[in-house]
């Protein structure tokens, strides 16, 4: 059996937030997630928990307000490299905007755009499990 | 002469000719005159000129070498020559290589001349507009490419987030939590279809004809407190009004609508229900001449921060699942269109006042 994964998802939705909490818990691969409605709070969560964070997998939407998808990617860019390799981050958005596709392509801390709503096995697929 | 006067520089060496142009066009132009070639580009340092007349022969550059030299600088007015029948060679020269766009002989004749600044003058004008248009133009393409970004996003997020819940509704046994996940998709449908409203909203006040009425903002008010009051987030909000109207005020009812609309569902959407007593206050003391509108309540707020950035279009200033960000756009759309101005003092945690001052329209 495989260890079980432990995940964050960061979107300004609480349907979505409600939704993907359930449907992760459902789906039997984790039963840790935790929701951040604000990618600033998500990042002042990484950082104040540096060190006991487990490896971690977030879910992150694009189009959010205050911090979007992409500027937390670039906060992210200047965390500690030790912090930062305890994570795996996925993009999880409704866009079809090719610019966006294009840079979370080119992005090399994004490691796939998973397009909404997120598919189970898809997600497993990309995860490897 | 309707608009502003046509600003005019003649250059001369020969002070009399300057003199007797002027006397001859103050009446009509704003002219400046100068002997000196030095001076003349000083001169179009300091004022935007329409039209640059220069003599042929002057002593230390001609007319033409003149009109080289400024042309790359001063694009804008347009270059007339003034030469005598010894230089026509060189005239017609410069006019095939487009340093200037008319020549006049010496000695002039009045309406000759009149007619020249007049043809001038419309090529000026009509450059001037074209680039007018094209800033605007190019505004309205950035704001167009800004609005289908963002829109497709507006509607295809809520449609998407149905999809997810229908996906997780199908893998639940129980048929209890079927009725929870109902919910879930009615309040997405009912997202999407305010962001729809709120897009035929903006699009009737951008490109609608308006149409301007005598206003009775007890009505108005009235009308569009019906149609909220029944709304579910209104909770035990408490909503007074105080309503002075003397004289009659004309304006756009359909735009008013829509800016007391926004601005009362935004006081109750964002209404701080850890407050024992929640209220919005709307006080509108209007004249034959002008409304004066403040909405105040004691809300969540709105952070400093965020305060400038509110009336741009989907700009969200808090994570909350109401509002798209064009809401507040829409408001500040119509109340330029009205003519009035928009402002907020807000404090978070406190509450925020809306002032609103509005023209009447005259019919």
């Amino acid at each position: 059996m495989e260890p079980l994964l432990n995940f964050f998802l960061i979107d300004d939705s609480a349907f979505d937030l409600f939704i993907y909490e359930k449907l992760l818990i459902k789906s039997g691969i984790t039963n840790s997630v935790k929701t951040f409605n604000s990618a600033r709070d998500a990042l002042k969560h990484l950082v104040a928990k540096a060190d006991e964070l487990p490896d971690t997998i977030i879910l992150l939407d694009l189009q959010m307000p205050d911090m979007n998808g992409f500027e937390f990617i670039d906060e992210f860019d200047q965390l500690p490299g030790d912090l930062r390799s305890k994570i795996r981050i996925f993009m999880l958005s409704s866009t079809i905007d090719t610019r966006d596709i294009e840079k979370a392509k080119a992005s090399t801390h994004i490691l796939d755009l998973l397009p909404k709503p997120l598919e189970i096995p898809f997600l497993k697929k990309k995860l490897g499990v | 002469m309707s608009e502003k006067a046509i600003t005019i520089l003649y250059i001369d060496d020969e002070e009399h000719n300057l003199h007797s142009f002027k006397a001859s066009f103050r009446k009509q132009y704003d002219i400046t005159i100068t002997s000196s070639v030095v001076e003349a580009e000083q001169l179009l340092e300091e004022k935007d000129f329409c039209i640059i007349l220069a003599d042929q022969r002057m002593p230390v550059m001609t007319g033409v070498q003149f009109f080289e030299k400024i042309r790359i600088k001063f694009p804008k007015p347009i270059r007339i020559l003034i030469t005598g029948h010894t230089d026509i060679g060189a005239a017609i020269d410069a006019i095939n290589k487009g340093e200037v766009f008319r020549f006049i002989d010496k000695p002039w004749d009045y309406q000759y001349v009149e007619n020249a600044i007049t043809n001038a003058y419309d090529i000026y004008k009509t450059r001037e507009d074209l680039k007018q248009r094209n800033i605007e133009l190019q505004k309205a393409n950035e704001e167009l490419d800004k609005f289908v970004y963002s829109a497709s996003h507006d509607l295809r997020a809520p449609l998407m987030s149905v999809l997810g819940i229908v996906n997780l509704a199908l893998l639940e046994d129980d048929i209890k939590s079927q009725n929870e996940y109902l919910e879930l998709i009615r309040q997405s449908v009912k997202k999407l279809d305010t962001f729809i409203i709120n897009i035929i909203d903006y699009y009737k006040n951008a490109r609608g004809v308006p149409v301007v009425t005598d206003i009775s903002f007890e009505e108005l008010v009235t009308e569009v407190q019906a149609t909220i009051q029944y709304l579910p987030e209104y909770g035990n909000l408490k909503m007074t009004t105080d309503i002075q109207q003397d004289g009659v005020f004309c304006s756009d009812v359909m735009k008013l609508r829509i800016i007391f609309n926004n601005l009362i569902n935004n006081a109750i959407k964002f209404q701080d229900k850890s407050k024992p007593n929640p209220f919005v206050h709307l006080t509108i003391q209007s004249t034959s001449s002008q409304a004066k509108i403040v909405i105040e309540d004691n809300g969540s707020g709105i952070r400093e921060s965020d305060q400038d950035k509110i009336f741009k279009m989907f700009y969200r200033a808090g994570a909350t699942n109401s509002g798209s960000g064009i809401g507040l756009y829409i408001v500040h759309e119509a109340i330029s269109k009205l003519g009035g101005e928009i402002s907020v003092t807000s404090k978070i945690g406190q509450g925020s006042i809306f002032e609103l001052n509005i023209p009447s329209i005259n019919k």
